[in-house]
């Protein structure tokens, strides 16, 4: 009998998710548990890989990464609920001014932020040109509490951003019903915090895994302060000769682990309570006036945080690229510009960022039109396997450290199996490209979910029963309204592509350096102000991206188009 | 633009399935050119997936769709919802929310390919036709419910279809636009001679807007019939009290002729007409129509009863009534009657009407209730 196998788009799109985001991982972490099926050992199953880890720098780096995860989770998740609070319900002058932070802290990638902090404490660094007596605050900053603080930073918004989401859907009338019978504004408070407690676990477990995973503060500050941390364990395990993958792979599957374990718990804890609080009838809150002492307070803190998550490192960021001689002990320092001449003169120092700038344009484009298909295939009504097996691909990748991503695709594309199919994309740009699409895929479509799920069956249908065939009406209805959510997707993706570290350390090609690693390059060749102007420059030209895509769609697209999701009367 | 001519439109045992449970039954429908037929049913009873079936939304696993000689839906086959010909009123109204009413209007006509010049004077036209020739620039979010579904449904007229399919179009709107809607779909379908199929659960717009209904019931068509037929003659329990009842009394048929039974409800004896063969010993249930009650005392088939409330009206008063053997509600009267006078309610013979209870057994002797 002759098998017919129908190819189509669809079956294209899953050869696609398979090669880009199933095969590389599966192949990487199966090697912990079966080094001979992959060529990388004698054993057809063991677990000798994890018996190594279970003991000195690996096992040290695994439990450090354990408690820093829970330490920052739980502290985020506080500063987020106190933030959200001043932000939502009260008058608090600072409430204008915080989104716009929100959206800086979750561009900004960990390893810029851990870098502005070194430029401005370490020996030679801005502190001491100026004069200001850094050793302690320099002393205490190389160790857990510097990593601590930065992986805090990086946790912040992606905590808010989850307990604002409820907290805004929590309309005044609990409250109100709260006080209305009897209670005090304690017991309202109580209520509150019980009605928003879904939210806060899952901005725990949210930020336990972005904590766990986070690779850019293992290649700065973790790496020069004798603190292990696992995923920097990992990278040492792949990247030193001989690399031992299946050591690599174990360490991976236990970062997974943990993670997964995080999720379950959330889902443990949300079980069986539903604490739905949006629905038609929702009223708006009544926004509580504070005196002017409060507006001072909760001022003063929301600015607190920022100081600490943006205002240092971009200070230390900015003055160290308009230095002249920071980080050496022999020229005099003096403030200039000539570091961004250089990065502009340079080739080796610009080249990064037009290579970065290019492949994240294209990434992006692509990343987009891939998220909106994946988006539109995990909301369809009819959903079926397909869509459910797609939804915990996205899921388990959006959960899995970068690190772990990049690592896979080493490894499969090293394979002798890959060769033999054909396939030469090890050390090529095309796979930097393929893995930073990857890599991008699940939290886009994810972004692009909410927003596509609200997109009525009905309007698609209208579209057809007068008389569009199903292209027409993806052009004519699906695309001018998600149009918005696409356009914050492409900018997200490309600012999160131009800046990536992880993938852009493993899998950059010879000659192609792209911006993390012509950043890190400078570093290591002491040219700090170089270094440090190209990482003003990376952000100010994402920044100009963003920009630009946002001025032609205003410009350009119809009044309809931008009119979605603008509230009524506006 | 010239009137399509309205669309003979046939389903042959249609049947569709979600996993075990079946929405359509073997469903057999006919809906002649010209006709405006209003699908009458309880949610789940599977009204929305025929007319998503007709719409060409939804493929049915068996059975066969026609428009006219042409079979859209049979097997393999299945003519996609834009080469049907046909419009639609969604009951969300569908409309999209980044055209204008007018863009929404004129999407409509996209397919007929017209002028520019034609196409917006047919747009105006329309948009005057449902009085929002005014709010033409207006998106969606910026007009009301009634309004929306004013635009929705002038973009389903506008194209002249040959079959207008209307998807419980009036179940979000309130009352009194309900019914100035009712009027506006009735006449404007009217009007271009399109064939309808209209679904609601609401028995009022069934019978103020039908030619024809079609009672449906577990994905097959109970009954259909003219709307007096309908009230009149209910085929079935479920048909009858589908369309509207102010309650009912269960008993034992004591004696039966050609057209009435007498049933015995255990003291009273009251006189229903049947539509079935009953049997003297049955048990039945008579089920009354709201029409049948008055506080007549000179009437014949009268019951003791007491009031249990009653409700101004304007034009006089319905009181909901306890008797020994069930309430009833929507008992009229130009006067109002104090919650717990004692009263004697008399029921109209010719407009309560006796079914046999699905199973019942011949009762011996006398009434056991």
């Amino acid at each position: 009998m002759k098998l017919k196998v129908k190819f189509n788009a669809l079956t294209a799109f899953w050869i696609l998710i398979v090669a880009i985001l199933v095969a590389p991982i599966l192949l990487f972490l199966l090697n912990a548990i079966s080094p001979r099926s992959l060529s990388q050992g004698s054993e057809w199953f063991t677990l000798r890989a994890f018996t190594s880890i279970a003991h000195g720098q690996f096992a040290q780096g695994l439990f450090n990464s354990f408690i820093l995860g829970v330490l920052v989770a739980v502290l985020t998740a506080f500063l987020a609920t106190v933030i959200a609070w001043i932000v939502l319900r009260t008058n608090s002058p600072i409430r204008r001014v915080w989104t716009f932070f929100v959206f800086a802290l979750l561009l900004a990638p960990s390893y810029l932020i851990a870098l502005g902090w070194q430029r401005l404490i370490e020996q030679r660094g801005v502190f001491d040109i100026l004069g200001i007596p850094s050793a302690g605050i320099r002393n205490l900053f190389y160790g857990p509490v510097g990593i601590f603080i930065v992986l805090a930073v990086k946790g912040l918004p992606f905590a808010y951003l989850v307990i604002s989401n409820s907290m805004r859907s929590l309309g005044g009338e609990f409250e109100d019903a709260i006080r209305v019978h009897g209670g005090s504004r304690i017991e309202a408070f109580k209520t509150m915090a019980t009605l928003l407690s879904p939210a806060i676990w899952s901005a725990i477990a949210i930020v336990f895994a972005e904590t766990i995973s986070d690779f850019g503060v293992a290649a700065t500050f973790s790496s020069e302060s004798h603190f292990p941390i696992a995923t920097y364990s990992l990278y040492l395990a792949i990247e030193n000769f001989p690399a031992n993958y299946p050591v690599g792979a174990a360490v991976g599957t236990v970062l997974l682990f943990l993670i997964v374990i995080a999720l379950l718990l959330q889902a443990k804890y949300l079980r069986g309570r539903s604490f739905r609080t949006l629905s038609g009838r929702t009223r708006p809150f009544r926004t509580i006036e504070l005196s002017r002492l409060g507006k001072w307070l909760s001022s003063g803190f929301v600015i607190a945080i920022l100081l600490v998550a943006l205002g240092v490192p971009a200070f230390g960021a900015l003055s160290a690229s308009a230095l002249s001689g920071v980080g050496s002990p022999f020229s005099g320092h003096a403030w200039t510009l000539m570091n961004y001449k250089s990065v502009i003169n340079s080739p080796s120092l610009h080249n990064p960022l037009l290579f970065s700038s290019k492949i994240a344009l294209i990434v992006a484009l692509f990343a987009s039109i891939l998220a909106a298909v994946c988006a539109r295939l995990l909301t369809q009504k009819k959903a079926g396997a397909g869509s459910q097996i797609l939804d915990f691909i996205l899921l388990a990748a959006v959960a899995l450290p970068g690190i772990v991503f990049a690592a896979g695709y080493i490894f499969a594309y090293n394979l002798p199996l890959t060769n033999s199919l054909g396939i030469h994309l090890y050390g090529t740009t095309t796979l930097l490209g393929l893995a930073y699409l990857a890599g991008a895929l699940p939290s886009t479509s994810r972004s692009l979910v909410g927003n596509m799920s609200q997109l009525q069956e009905s309007l698609s249908e209208a579209c057809r029963v007068h008389g569009s065939n199903a292209i027409r009406t993806w052009i004519d209805v699906t695309m001018p309204i998600i149009a918005k959510p696409l356009l914050a997707a492409f900018c997200l993706t490309y600012a999160g592509t131009l800046l990536e570290l992880p993938v852009s350390q493993l899998l950059y090609a010879p000659g192609a350096e792209p911006l993390s690693v012509g950043i890190d390059k400078a570093l290591a060749n002491y040219d700090y102000g170089g270094g440090t102007a190209m990482e003003v420059l990376g952000i100010l030209s994402a920044l100009a991206v963003v920009a630009v895509a946002y001025s032609l769609f205003k410009l350009l697209a119809p009044r309809g188009w931008k009119r979605i999701g603008v509230a009524r009367g506006k | 633009m010239e009137n399509n001519q309205g669309q003979l439109v046939t389903v042959e045992n249609a049947s569709k399935f979600y996993g075990e449970l079946a929405a359509l039954n073997s469903l057999n429908l006919t809906i002649e050119p010209g006709e405006f037929l209003v699908l009458l049913g309880p949610s789940g009873s599977g009204k929305s997936t025929l007319i998503r079936s007709l719409a060409g939304i939804e493929k049915i696993d068996q059975g066969r769709i026609s428009f006219a000689d042409q079979i859209m839906s049979e097997g393999d086959k299945h003519v996609a919802p834009e080469k049907r010909n046909l419009a639609m009123v969604f009951q969300d109204y569908a409309l999209w929310p980044h055209l204008t009413a007018e863009e929404n209007v004129a999407y409509a006509l996209k397919r007929r390919s017209l002028s520019r010049e034609e196409s917006t004077k047919l747009v105006l036209e329309m948009l005057d036709r449902v009085g929002l020739a005014n709010k033409r620039g207006n998106y969606p979010s910026e007009l009301s419910g009634g309004e929306q579904q004013r635009v929705a449904l002038a973009r389903a007229i506008v194209a002249r279809p040959s079959l207008l399919l209307f998807d419980e179009p009036l179940s979000n709107l309130d009352a009194d636009l309900r019914e100035r809607l009712r009027i506006e779909i009735s006449t404007l379908t009217r009007e271009i001679g399109a064939s309808a199929l209209y679904i609601t659960h609401d028995q009022s717009e069934a019978f103020a807007l039908a030619d024809r209904i079609g009672v449906i019931n577990k994905g097959a068509i109970e009954q259909i019939d003219k709307p007096e037929k309908i009230y009149n003659k209910p085929a079935t329990r479920f048909v009858a009290n589908f369309t509207g009842t102010a309650g009912h009394f269960r008993g034992i048929v004591n004696s039966v002729d050609e057209k009435y039974c007498n049933v015995e409800l255990g003291g009273d004896l009251l006189k229903a007409r049947h539509t079935t063969n009953l049997e003297p010993g049955m048990e039945v249930d008579i089920l009354v129509r709201p029409a049948a009650t008055s506080f007549d005392s000179t009437g014949k088939n009268r019951i003791k009863c007491s009031i249990t409330d009653v409700a101004y009206r304007g034009r006089g008063y319905d009181h909901a009534i306890e008797t020994k053997y069930g309430s009833l509600t929507g008992v009229f009267d130009d006067s109002a009657h104090d919650r717990g006078e004692r009263m004697e309610v008399s029921i109209d013979p010719q407009r309560c009407i006796a079914f046999q209870i699905a199973d019942s057994k011949v009762v011996e002797g006398l009434a056991r209730i």
